[in-house]
């Protein structure tokens, strides 16, 4: 043997063949007598190679659109970024964020429509009243359509000599108690009494007699205005106990 | 520099041959196409340089992302001494060895998860590779996984000299150059990088394995 075995960094060298040419020659006549050697030069080189091997990975997506994304986003800020990214070039920002947000929405939206389903059909929105079409507009306040009651402004209507109900329709009425309505109109008339509580039929006598009550007008600030009033009228027949 | 009106769908285009001044002189002055067609050049190499170093395609690829993001930004201090490239493989073993570190002090495991997703990388690419047999690549995929899992268990160091010299072809005096080290430190440790891939390939597959 013409020379003590190589070191590894030696070997190493030897493989990458950066030895001079006397120092490569040398170990050469070293491997062909040494076995130990010459494998453990063979196995470092097949490793070498093996590594050269490898094959070349690839990145699936485009490192250089990434970077660009990036850099867009830094100098533009992030607002004004998204608003003028490409739609594919927005994707690594927007769909992570778009996917929650569209569940979200979906939930929303079908929430909206089973409340819907459950809440059925609105009835028309039309009424009518007696047989006209309600007119939705307010008449003015102090007219008969739309009297007003009688407050610190607004006294109560006085009535007119002779304009009272008669004492022989109380004397005459029937048992029974009444709640009423009146609307004394502007010029002191009686424009309207509704019966609001008791037995019409019995209360017909009655009625009448406070359609024919006279009134002095009522005015606010100067002006007659028509006013509702309510009365409760009852009577209630005492007898003496049966003995 | 805005980069708004940049056209990103012919990126392919942009690898053909350029002069590597005039480009970077270009890219100094904010021209956002010379950036696109600087990093449509180089990306390759730096997602298989890290994705090599780290075992990972997934970390790989915001390891290139990274890489690209400083050359970008450390341009204007690139003297010119080297090639770019060279520069470029600097901050990806940078890049990449920041990296592992982080991970280590959270207490993550590097190996296993990593080979899990090489091997799948691997049978992938060579279920891509036109004209071989099913038994051929599933050989050629099997024999990739071992070497990358032999070359994660090497130090990060020997790793990175061992793959700049077999995988990138760089001479000793250039990785030398690229991670400014002696020559003379870069050549104990690559043979002392292809002494430890050896042993650990031969755990792996014995003596009856070895190819």
């Amino acid at each position: 043997m013409a020379m003590r075995c190589p070191a590894v960094a030696e070997l190493s060298a030897h493989v990458d063949g950066e030895l001079g040419a006397a120092e490569a020659r040398a170990i050469d006549v070293h491997l062909a007598a040494c076995p130990v050697c010459r494998g453990r030069e063979e196995s470092l080189r097949a490793a070498s190679q093996l590594v050269s091997d490898l094959p070349t990975l690839s990145c699936r997506e485009s490192v250089a659109t990434r970077v660009l994304d990036r850099l867009e986003v830094e100098s533009r800020g992030p607002g004004l970024a998204l608003l003028f990214r490409s739609f594919s070039a927005a994707r690594p920002l927007f769909l992570p964020s778009l996917i929650p947000a569209a569940l979200v929405l979906l939930a929303v939206l079908a929430t909206v429509l089973l409340l819907n389903e459950d809440a059925g059909p609105l009835p028309p929105a039309s009424v009518r009243v007696l047989g006209e079409v309600w007119d939705p507009r307010v008449p003015d306040h102090g007219t008969e359509s739309n009297p007003l009651f009688p407050s610190a402004e607004v006294s109560l209507p006085r009535t007119r000599e002779g304009g009272s109900v008669p004492e022989r329709v109380l004397a005459e009425m029937n048992e029974g108690t009444f709640f009423l309505e009146t609307v004394v109109a502007r010029d002191g008339s009686v424009s309207m009494v509704t019966l609001l509580g008791g037995d019409s039929e019995r209360a017909r006598p009655v009625v009448d007699a406070l359609r024919r009550e006279r009134f002095e007008p009522v005015r606010l600030h100067g002006r007659p205005v028509a006013v509702s009033v309510y009365r409760l009228i009852s009577r209630l027949d005492v007898w003496a106990p049966l003995t | 520099m805005t980069t708004g009106e940049m056209s990103f769908g012919s990126l392919e285009a942009l690898r053909g041959a350029v002069s590597e001044g005039p480009l970077v002189e270009r890219c100094r002055q904010g021209d956002a196409q010379a950036f696109a067609r600087l990093v449509a050049l180089h990306e390759g190499m730096v997602f298989n340089l890290a994705a090599r170093l780290t075992g990972d395609p997934e970390e790989a690829r915001d390891i290139a992302q990274e890489v690209f993001l400083q050359v970008y930004r450390t341009l204007g201090r690139f003297e010119g001494r080297s090639s770019l490239k060279t520069w470029i493989y600097r901050i990806v073993v940078n890049r990449c060895h920041n990296r592992q570190r982080w991970w280590r002090r959270r207490r993550r495991s590097c190996s296993h998860p990593l080979e899990e997703l090489t091997v799948r990388e691997e049978a992938r690419l060579a279920a891509g590779q036109a004209g071989a047999s099913p038994y051929e690549q599933v050989r050629q995929g099997e024999t990739a996984r071992l070497v990358q899992a032999a070359l994660l268990s090497l130090s990060f160091p020997h790793r990175a000299i061992l793959l700049l010299r077999q995988v990138e072809g760089l001479s000793c005096e250039a990785i030398a150059a690229a991670l400014s080290l002696p020559e003379g430190t870069v050549k104990s440790r690559l043979a002392r990088a292809r002494e430890a891939l050896r042993r650990s390939l031969l755990e792996r597959v014995g003596e009856d394995g070895w190819p």
